[in-house]
C-alpha cells in the first residue's frame, strides 16, 4: 500500500482550524486566509447539503477528517458498516489527514459519544494495533491516533501513555496526532511530567499537533482539569506547544473550539497566536537545517 | 483484572444504567488519588449526557420549548438511559424519541407532543438527506399509456409525510425561537397532513389537501401511479391526476421513475 508511505510530503506546515457548523458560512463569504481546515467526519456521513457545502469549501484549503466514532479501543473490534461510510466520506473529500483517538465509545453496540479510556496493558496494545491496522486497511492510507485527555487511570495499566502511543505506532505505521492541551490535561490530573512524555515520543511520526482550552474545576475538594475546547488556549499549553515544536519541528498545528463557540475572528485570532509561535520558532531554527 | 471487553460492558452500564454491581467491579479497576472513583466517572457519564442532551435540544428545539428546558433535560436523561445512540453520527440519534415521548407517563397529558417531535425529526431527516438530482418529465416519453398505471416513482431523499389530528403545524410555528405565532391554539382546530421537503437547501413544509397527500404519500412509499391515484380518486373523484404528476416533475421531487413487473416491484 503505496499510500501507507510517508505523506508528510503532502502536508501543509501551516495552521488550521477546526471547522463547526455555525461558522461555515462565513468562511464561506471570506474564505480567511489559514492554512487548512478540519471538520468531525461524524458531522458529514450522511451526504446531505453540509457534505456539498464542504466539498466546495475544499476546493480551496486542504481538509484534514478527524473522527470521534472509530472507537479504535473497541475489544470486539471496529464496526465495518461505520468504516465503509468514513471510507466513502474518505473518497469524496480527499483529506490529507484521517485521524481518531487513542480511547474507545462503543460497547455491545452501543455508543457513548465520549473518549473513553483504555488501560494500558499488552491485551490492549494487540487490541488498538488490530483495530488501527483494519482501519488503515479499509481506508486504503495511514491514519493519525491521537492522545485523549484523561481524568481516571486504571490500576493494571503497565506501559505509560506515550509509550503505549509510540508503539501503536511502531506496530501499525500509523501517525500520531499529539493533542498538546490534552497532554498538559492528563498530565496536570495525574501528576506527571509533560516534558517525559515529550521525550517519550522522540522517535515516533508526529503528523498533526491538536490545541484547545480546558477549564479547571473543584470536585469533592479537589481539582480537575477537564478538556471542554470552550475557551482560549491557555498560557501553560502555549509553552507546551513550542516544547513539542523544539522535539518535533514545524507540524501541521489546528485550533479548535467546540463548545460555547465564539465569533470566528476569535477562532481565528488564536490560529494567528499559533502561527506567531511556529514563525518565532522558524526564525530561531532558519540556520540550523 | 477484567478483561478489556468485560471492562467495556462493565463501564457502559456503569455509566448509563449506574448499575450497581458493573460500578463495584469497574470501581475495582480505577485508582482514585485526589478524587473518589465515583467523582471520576461522574466527569466521563456527565460528558455522554450532556453532549446527547445538546445533540437532542438541536434536533427537537420546539419540544424543548414546549416542555421547558428543565424538564427537557429530565426526559432527555431517561431516553438517553433507555435507547442510547448505536452509531456515531448523531444527526442519525432520536428516530425513537417521539414514541419515547408518547409514552412518557409525565407527558401522557400533552397528546400533541409526540406528533410534533415526530415533526422535527421528519425535518431533521429532510436537512440530512443526501442530494438527488431531479428527473425531467421526458424520461416518461418511452411508456405506453397502457403502462402508466405501473409506474414506480423515486422521491427525492428529503420528502417525508406525516398526518396527524391535531394542529401540529401551528404549534411548531407558535413555539419556535423566534415565534411570531398564535398565542393560543385550539386543540380541537383540526388536525393536519404535512409534506416536509427540502427546496434550495433549506427545510420547508406544506400542508396537503387529504386526496393530494394521498396520492403523494402513497408514492413515497414505493406504491405504483395507478395505486397511488386510487387512493386519492377513493377521497374526491374529481381528484386531477394529470395535474398532481405535473406538479411533483415541476418542483423537482422525482428523482427516477421505473415500470413494475407485477404491479408491486419495480424494474431495476
Amino acid at each position: 500500500m503505496n499510500q501507507l508511505a510517508d505523506i508528510s510530503a503532502q502536508i501543509p506546515a501551516a495552521i488550521g482550524v477546526g471547522l463547526r457548523a455555525p461558522h461555515v458560512r462565513e468562511v464561506e463569504t471570506t474564505r480567511p486566509a489559514i492554512g487548512w481546515l478540519e471538520v468531525h467526519a461524524e458531522n458529514y456521513l450522511g451526504g446531505g447539503p453540509s457534505l456539498v457545502r464542504l466539498e466546495a469549501l475544499r476546493r480551496d484549503y486542504p481538509l484534514s477528517l478527524h473522527g470521534v466514532g472509530l472507537s479504535l479501543g473497541t475489544a470486539t473490534g471496529l464496526d465495518p458498516g461505520y468504516l465503509e461510510r468514513f471510507k466513502d466520506l474518505i473518497d469524496r473529500t480527499e483529506p490529507f489527514l484521517v485521524s481518531d483517538h487513542l480511547s474507545w465509545s462503543v460497547a455491545d453496540g452501543i455508543y457513548l459519544n465520549d473518549l473513553l479510556p483504555l488501560p494500558y496493558t499488552e491485551e490492549t496494545l494487540d487490541i488498538v494495533a488490530k483495530n488501527v491496522a483494519a482501519a488503515q486497511h479499509v481506508f486504503g492510507r495511514r491514519i493519525q491516533v491521537e492522545n485523549p485527555s484523561r481524568y481516571l487511570q486504571f490500576r493494571h495499566s503497565t506501559i505509560p501513555e506515550p509509550q503505549f502511543l509510540a508503539e501503536i505506532s511502531r506496530r501499525t505505521g500509523c501517525g500520531i496526532l499529539l493533542d498538546v492541551n490534552n497532554i498538559f490535561v492528563s498530565c496536570s490530573n495525574f501528576d506527571l511530567d509533560a516534558d517525559v512524555y515529550l521525550d517519550a515520543l522522540s522517535q515516533s511520526p508526529i503528523d498533526e499537533i491538536h490545541l484547545a482550552g480546558h477549564s479547571r474545576v473543584s470536585r469533592g475538594g479537589a481539582e480537575i482539569l477537564i478538556d471542554d475546547h470552550a475557551s482560549i488556549v491557555s498560557e501553560p499549553v502555549w509553552r507546551l506547544y513550542a516544547k513539542a515544536l523544539d522535539r518535533f519541528g514545524l507540524v501541521p498545528t489546528l485550533v479548535e473550539w467546540d463548545k460555547d463557540l465564539p465569533p470566528f475572528d476569535t477562532l481565528l485570532g488564536e490560529a494567528r497566536a499559533a502561527e506567531r509561535i511556529a514563525e518565532t520558532w522558524m526564525s530561531e531554527h532558519a540556520c540550523a537545517v | 483484572m477484567l478483561a478489556l471487553s468485560e471492562l467495556q460492558t462493565a463501564f457502559r452500564r456503569a455509566l448509563l444504567e449506574e448499575d450497581a454491581p458493573a460500578s463495584r467491579a469497574l470501581g475495582l479497576e480505577i485508582s482514585a488519588g485526589d478524587l473518589t472513583v465515583a467523582e471520576r466517572l461522574a466527569v466521563y457519564r456527565n460528558n455522554v449526557f450532556a453532549s446527547l442532551t445538546d445533540a437532542l435540544k438541536e434536533t427537537f428545539p420546539v419540544i424543548c420549548r414546549l416542555v421547558d428546558e428543565r424538564f427537557f433535560s429530565y426526559a432527555v436523561h431517561e431516553f438517553i438511559a433507555s435507547h442510547p445512540p448505536q452509531r456515531p453520527a448523531l444527526m442519525e440519534y432520536g428516530a425513537a424519541f417521539p414514541d419515547f415521548l408518547g409514552e412518557f407517563p409525565p407527558c401522557r397529558e400533552i397528546v400533541y407532543l409526540a406528533d410534533v417531535a415526530r415533526f422535527e425529526w421528519l425535518m431533521n431527516l429532510a436537512a440530512n438527506a443526501a442530494e438527488a438530482e431531479p428527473a425531467s418529465p421526458e424520461c416518461l416519453a418511452g411508456i405506453a399509456p397502457d403502462d402508466a398505471v405501473r409506474l414506480i416513482f423515486r422521491l427525492h431523499p428529503s420528502y417525508f409525510y406525516l398526518a396527524s389530528p391535531w394542529p401540529i403545524a401551528r404549534i411548531w410555528r407558535a413555539n419556535r425561537a423566534d415565534a411570531r405565532g398564535e398565542a393560543t391554539i385550539d386543540l380541537a382546530s383540526g388536525g393536519v397532513r404535512l409534506e416536509v421537503s427540502r427546496q434550495g437547501g433549506d427545510v420547508v413544509f406544506r400542508e396537503l389537501d387529504e386526496p393530494a397527500f394521498a396520492f403523494r404519500q402513497a408514492l413515497a412509499a414505493g406504491s405504483p401511479l395507478g395505486e397511488a391515484l386510487e387512493r386519492a380518486l377513493a377521497i374526491d373523484s374529481d381528484f386531477p391526476a394529470a395535474d398532481a404528476l405535473t406538479a411533483l416533475f415541476a418542483e423537482g421531487a422525482v428523482t427516477a421513475a421505473s415500470l413494475s413487473s407485477s404491479g408491486t416491484e419495480p424494474t431495476p
